[in-house]
């Protein structure tokens, strides 16, 4: 194939994926030269099908922070659209454009309502959750105390302005509470879905200091301390062994 | 392994969101055809419960990653991936579409057309030589359903894949649903294409069901190869022909969409035996014209 093919493939993905293909901007003659001869209806529905799925992509992960984006929902994507073309085919990838994208829009325009970074951020740490689990599922928790322990790794640690767990509760409540809150997103020992911890700051700090194999003599003595990590352990935020050598 | 008898074999595109339905219902079919990319990118319990089913039932491979026609050389690292799980798998042969899905930059992850030119299929040819020298089973080309075409193209469809075919040795995964709509979107005779195809080219066969689409912009409605809805008759009627014609290992029913629809894809399983059933009674041969050639 002569160089020429491989510059005309981009020159067509990149109308492809444009705001002017995907929402019929200009688009009654062809955007670039190269794209001269082309039958540009068909190509547009090209275009809708495969914004379509990309979308269906997006709006699942952050299925919340849409409902949320309400009459605003048509203008981001728009922007969106226009500001980050498809680059990858998978989910999460996806879905982190889309957060990367919706952060830096918030940053200077405040986003409403305001607790919607931290939805969108928890949407965001539940999508991540899920793809671990997949690639490798939480192992069973060793019951006793006798263990080595350390953080869970697929555990995402959020740090949010707004409590804003009844939004995935489903609980009715008028707005989320506005308090600083460590929110722990993992997928519990036993279970296949994510569940959402608040994390006290004294316990984050304890989970802070456990990123290796640790031994509970390492530790000394602390009053509750074994309660605590055995707590830790049932909900999946540490990660139990009783094997040497981890 | 080869594909259980009776020929040729008949069952779906496994996907995992139904995996315990298909795991379940495993009698009712003959074989299951694996994405590979779904082995390669979906982790490893995934991939566990696909290459559990090694032995309880044949499984063909399929791709939907390589891009062949994205003018860039193969990814050879990707390739080595999709051997071993061929491997794994033990597959009696591994497909890809005639299509490109990304360049440099963009991927937009839906199959797109190839100019069909003797310079295009010569690069395809080379590309098709050097899946064939590292994956160790037959290689078949599947065609794809197009919505536009490149303005330079001078072949039919069916001149493009016969040439590259012909040249490589390669075998066709043949889409009748594609075929189906591509012979209604771009207004050509699909039993026409059908007999322009060499008799045994085609190793397996895809049927699928789509919609029809309207948009404003569109001169007339289209049809859209969606994976979502029952298999059109038109394209089972297709699906007679290539059964006489080609005598396939495998028809594979292929569903992406409205999957919890069980007892649609259990009835398109049916249908798809049916049609076999007939071809095999000799039934079909005896009332349906087919090219003097056969």
């Amino acid at each position: 194939m002569p160089a020429r093919l491989l510059q005309r493939q981009i020159s067509l993905l990149e109308y492809l994926t444009s705001a002017g293909a995907i929402f019929g901007d200009g688009v009654d003659v062809p955007p670039v030269p190269s794209l001269q001869g082309f039958d540009l209806a068909p190509l547009r529905l090209e275009a809708c099908f495969s914004h379509e799925k990309r979308m269906e992509k997006i709006i699942a992960a952050f299925a919340r922070t849409f409902e949320l984006l309400g009459d605003n929902q048509a203008t981001v994507v728009r922007d969106f659209v226009a500001a980050c073309p498809s680059v990858d085919i998978r989910r999460i990838e996806n879905a982190r454009q889309f957060y990367d994208f919706a952060c830096a829009r918030w940053e200077t325009t405040p986003p409403q309502p305001p607790y919607l970074r931290d939805v969108a951020s928890c949407e965001l740490a539940i999508a991540t959750t899920r793809i671990k689990h997949k690639a490798r599922p939480s192992q069973p928790v060793a019951t006793a105390h006798t263990m080595r322990f350390r953080r869970n790794r697929d555990a995402v640690f959020l740090p949010c302005t707004y409590d804003i767990r009844p939004i995935f509760e489903g609980r009715v409540t008028d707005a989320p509470e506005r308090r600083d809150v460590m929110l722990a997103i993992l997928i519990p020992p036993d279970n296949d879905q994510p569940a959402i911890f608040e994390v006290p700051a004294s316990v984050y700090g304890l989970l802070a200091e456990l990123g290796t194999w640790t031994d509970r003599a390492a530790l000394g003595p602390m009053e509750g301390l074994d309660e605590l990590i055995s707590d830790l352990a049932d909900h999946g935020l540490l990660e139990v062994t009783s094997e040497a050598g981890h | 392994m080869t594909l259980r008898k009776p020929s040729p074999a008949v069952g779906i595109g496994y996907r995992s969101a139904i995996g315990d339905w298909t795991r379940d219902n495993l009698a009712h079919f003959d074989m299951l055809e694996i994405t590979v990319d779904h082995c390669i990118s979906s982790g490893e319990p995934v991939a566990s419960e696909i290459f559990d089913l090694v032995g309880q039932i044949p499984m063909t491979a399929h791709g939907i990653g390589l891009s062949i026609g994205t003018d860039v050389p193969l990814d050879l690292a990707y390739l080595d991936k999709v051997a071993t799980i061929v491997e794994r798998l033990r597959a009696p042969a591994y497909s890809e579409h005639l299509a490109f899905t990304r360049a440099p930059g963009r991927d937009l992850a839906n199959l797109l057309p190839l100019p069909k030119t003797e310079e295009v299929a010569g690069s395809i040819i080379a590309k098709v030589r050097m899946i064939q020298s590292r994956i160790p089973v037959p290689f078949l080309l599947e065609n794809i359903s197009y919505l536009f075409e490149w303005p330079e193209s001078r072949m039919t469809d069916v001149e493009f894949l016969n040439l590259i075919c012909r040249e490589t040795d390669a075998g066709l995964l043949l889409d009748v649903e594609n075929l189906y709509l591509n012979a209604h979107n771009h207004g050509f005779d699909p039993h026409a294409f059908l007999n322009d195809l060499p008799a045994g080219i085609v190793k397996e066969v895809h049927a699928a069901g789509g919609v029809t689409v309207h948009r404003d912009f569109l001169a007339r409605p289209l049809l859209a190869d969606s994976h979502s809805h029952p298999v059109p008759d038109d394209a089972l009627d297709l699906l007679d022909r290539v059964l006489v014609r080609h005598r396939p290992d495998a028809v594979v029913l292929e569903r992406d969409d409205r999957l919890l629809e069980f007892d649609e894809i259990m009835d398109d399983v049916h249908r798809i035996r049916a049609r076999v059933a007939a071809v095999q009674s000799g039934s079909l041969h005896a009332s349906t014209p087919v090219a003097a050639s056969d």
